[in-house]
């Protein structure tokens, strides 16, 4: 049973955002991570980039799959999680606390178009 | 979906179960690194009772695979395990296999899942082409056996007490204990045939079981109790591409005959047999790449030399073993003989990957 945090929204291309004012941290759900497996490698755009909602911000491999991540909010991206490069296993340790990037908000008003942990429970049942 | 009769036991497992070639499969249970480590340095188990098992007997089916297969099978030591290929005309691979032969004018040609049907068919279009006159039989046994194969340097152990507990009358251990690589030995227990090969799909010693569909539950039950751990399709494919064998559909194919593979050695050009036209066809060659940063390769990513498209990745994966990206290409012929790099494009980034040789590990 993948475990939810309620202290933060969720997309259904299965990344999570932990707002704090006007920046943010994105990473991937624990249900993404046992989807995926063993993963082997995380790689993100470069500092600076200004992306908006659903744009691909990075990806993450495992041993078998290449996937995708997919920005939840419009933002521009301020840091990559170092860590990550080489330890990517963290993230299936604790998905939820081996954040991938922080970004600068650009749009708060889509944050309310984001998914609280229940209704992205009811997605992933 | 179809299920091996050992579904209910990988549930029991925690598998992951993904949809294979129409078969309900655990494509891991601890993990695809974990497990792959296991058989690396100790050994693990595969259910593959998915595999199909097509019985060629009668007077003369020697004779009929020597004429369908890339390799002469009557000739060869009853004993050897022999790897083939079933051919079109064209030379293009309708499946690679495995050859056991199970008495006088008695095979079995062990089949990939995705393909028993489709090799089915075709080997019967070949009987009746073949001869007007024949006594050969193709009967599709897939249904009535079960096969784990048991991978890794400490795999004769277990295997030895597994079978003892399966069938205790019986006296196989000097057998098994003196069975050497790439050999079988078969037994027919209760009138039932068990057929147990030093063979594998992880470039490991180990061994593989065939037995009757009621008896492979409890084989598999006394290994989980001796502790081998159970791995899944997703560690057999790491393995079996750092071992640097060939997938079908991947490495070879309908499109893509075994000289550009480079699996020419596997193929018997001194007499007729159906894909004999592949001689000389080989406008493409297999390479094996190994990544020089943290990349990872996957199966058609492009391949450029001096920044020009010369092909594509055939498989590509992470490997647990090296930790590094590893991948077969399939490339153009008319690169340069002593080439050592060539670049795979990955999310529109060019990498660097050095050409290397088999096994990667």
């Amino acid at each position: 049973m993948a475990e939810l945090k309620t202290d933060r929204y969720y997309v259904e291309t299965h990344e999570w955002i932990m707002i704090d004012g006007d920046t943010a941290t994105v990473g991937i759900t624990d249900y993404a991570q046992e989807e995926l497996g063993d993963i082997v490698y995380v790689e993100a755009e470069p500092e600076g980039e200004e992306l908006v909602k659903g744009d691909i911000f990075g990806s993450i491999e495992s041993v078998k799959v290449a996937s995708d991540l997919y920005l939840p909010v419009d933002g521009e991206i301020l840091e990559f999680n170092q860590e990550l490069t080489d330890q990517p296993e963290l993230i299936n340790s604790d998905a939820y606390a081996a954040w991938i990037i922080k970004i600068k908000i650009s749009n708060q008003n889509q944050i309310k178009e984001l998914m609280d942990a229940e209704a992205y429970q009811a997605s992933i049942e | 979906m179809k299920r091996t009769v050992l579904y209910e036991n990988h549930l029991a497992l925690k598998a992951k179960m993904v949809d294979f070639a129409g078969w309900e499969m655990p494509v891991q249970y601890s993990g695809i690194k974990s497990e792959t480590l296991a058989v690396r340095k100790s050994l693990g188990m595969f259910d593959v009772s998915h595999m199909g098992e097509i019985r060629v007997k009668g007077q003369g089916a020697g004779e009929f695979l020597d004429y369908v297969l890339s390799r002469r099978i009557s000739n060869k030591n009853p004993q050897l395990t022999n790897y083939a290929f079933l051919c079109y005309e064209d030379g293009g691979v309708v499946d690679d296999l495995m050859v056991y032969q199970l008495g006088p004018e008695n095979y079995w040609l062990v089949v990939n899942a995705a393909n028993t049907d489709k090799d089915f068919a075709y080997l019967e279009k070949c009987l009746t082409t073949y001869k007007a006159q024949n006594d050969i039989q193709l009967i599709n046994e897939t249904d009535l056996f079960g096969l784990i194969a048991v991978q890794g340097k400490d795999s004769l152990e277990p295997v030895l007490n597994a079978l003892a507990e399966v069938y205790p009358d019986q006296n196989i251990e000097q057998d098994l204990r003196e069975l050497k690589r790439f050999r079988q030995v078969n037994y027919l227990f209760n009138d039932q045939l068990v057929v147990v090969s030093r063979t594998g799909y992880t470039g490991e010693d180990g061994y593989e079981v065939y037995l009757p569909i009621e008896k492979t539950k409890e084989l598999w039950q006394s290994l989980i109790e001796q502790e081998v751990p159970p791995c899944g399709l997703g560690a057999r494919d790491a393995l079996r591409l750092e071992a640097g064998l060939p997938l079908y559909g991947h490495e070879i194919s309908a499109e893509i005959n075994p000289l550009e593979a480079g699996l020419g050695r596997f193929v018997e050009f001194d007499r007729d047999f159906i894909g004999k036209s592949m001689q000389g066809k080989q406008d493409r060659r297999s390479l094996a790449l190994i990544s020089e940063d943290r990349s990872i390769p996957r199966a058609d990513y492009p391949v450029y030399y001096q920044n020009k498209k010369v092909g594509h990745v055939t498989s590509g994966s992470f490997s647990p073993t090296l930790n590094k990206g590893i991948a077969f290409a399939l490339v153009s012929n008319d690169l340069p003989e002593d080439l050592s790099e060539l670049e795979i494009e990955i999310r529109r980034k060019t990498h660097t990957y050095k050409v290397t040789k088999t096994p990667f590990i």
